[in-house]
């Protein structure tokens, strides 16, 4: 026996407008509230994330079950952690290095000034796009997409 | 939507011609994945992770097509085709397009 709930009024509109079946002006209406409601766009974004894995028929490949193995393998998970760990430390490190060198090189005050702007600028821009990237991720119905 | 690289839908008339519809999308994978994908690079194999790069434009970029077609009201598209080009390293950009028509 089927046990799931029935979807409510608002699941429904919420697929139909996924599978473009509102009117124009229902679309355009729901739209305004998508804009107002961030959850329902994210509702929307999960049917839409279902209906694009739907059209992945194939099946799995031999190949994708030993790296699935390989990925769940405790020496494997533990080597690309220690990797990882090591170069974000080298990187965040060389990054620190850099600022560092930039002031204690020996050249005017306002050539520094402008260095560190450079660099500051560039840091917080990269902040910037990776904090846009997470806010939008949950919206992005094509992340679970494999071939 | 029927989506059709023919440019009829056998079986069925084309009732009226509503243009051109496409869309495009680029998309890249993140610093660490293109890190992994270069070192895979050395060893050869599939490098699964630009794989993924390509399906995912693929999917996003036939959907606004589509998207496009039901803004007009068609019934089909027909006559699909896909195109690729290097906009960036790393980055993949696709363009789906093809004829909106409305069937008999």
């Amino acid at each position: 026996m089927n046990q799931d709930p029935m979807p409510t009024p608002a699941e429904l509109r919420a697929m139909a407008y996924a599978d473009g079946e509102l009117s124009d002006e229902e679309t355009r209406e729901f739209e305004r509230e998508m804009i107002d409601d961030p959850q329902l766009a994210r509702e929307v974004a999960q049917l839409k994330r279902l209906e694009v894995l739907s059209r992945q028929v194939a099946g799995p490949e031999p190949m994708d079950t030993e790296w699935k193995r390989l990925a769940e393998d405790p020496w494997q998970r533990a080597g690309h952690g220690l990797a990882w760990t090591a170069l974000s430390i080298g990187v965040a490190g060389l990054a620190i290095a850099f600022v560092v060198a930039i002031a204690m090189v020996d050249t005017s005050p306002l050539v520094k000034a402008l260095l560190l702007l450079v660099v500051g600028g560039f840091g917080l821009l990269l902040v910037l796009t990776i904090r846009g990237r997470l806010r939008t991720l949950p919206y992005d119905p094509y992340t679970k997409v494999q071939r | 939507m029927i989506v059709l690289t023919t440019p009829d839908v056998p079986g069925r008339s084309i009732s009226e011609v509503l243009g051109l519809v496409k869309g495009n999308t680029v998309r890249g994978r993140h610093l660490g994945r293109d890190i992994a994908a270069g070192l895979k690079n050395l060893v050869g194999g599939e490098i699964d992770d630009y794989t993924k790069l390509l399906a995912e434009s693929r999917e996003q970029s036939i959907d606004r097509m589509v998207a496009e077609a039901r803004t007009l009201g068609a019934d089909a598209i027909v006559g699909v085709r896909i195109t690729t080009s290097q906009i960036a390293v790393g980055a993949a950009e696709f363009l789906a397009y093809g004829t909106a028509v409305k069937l008999a």
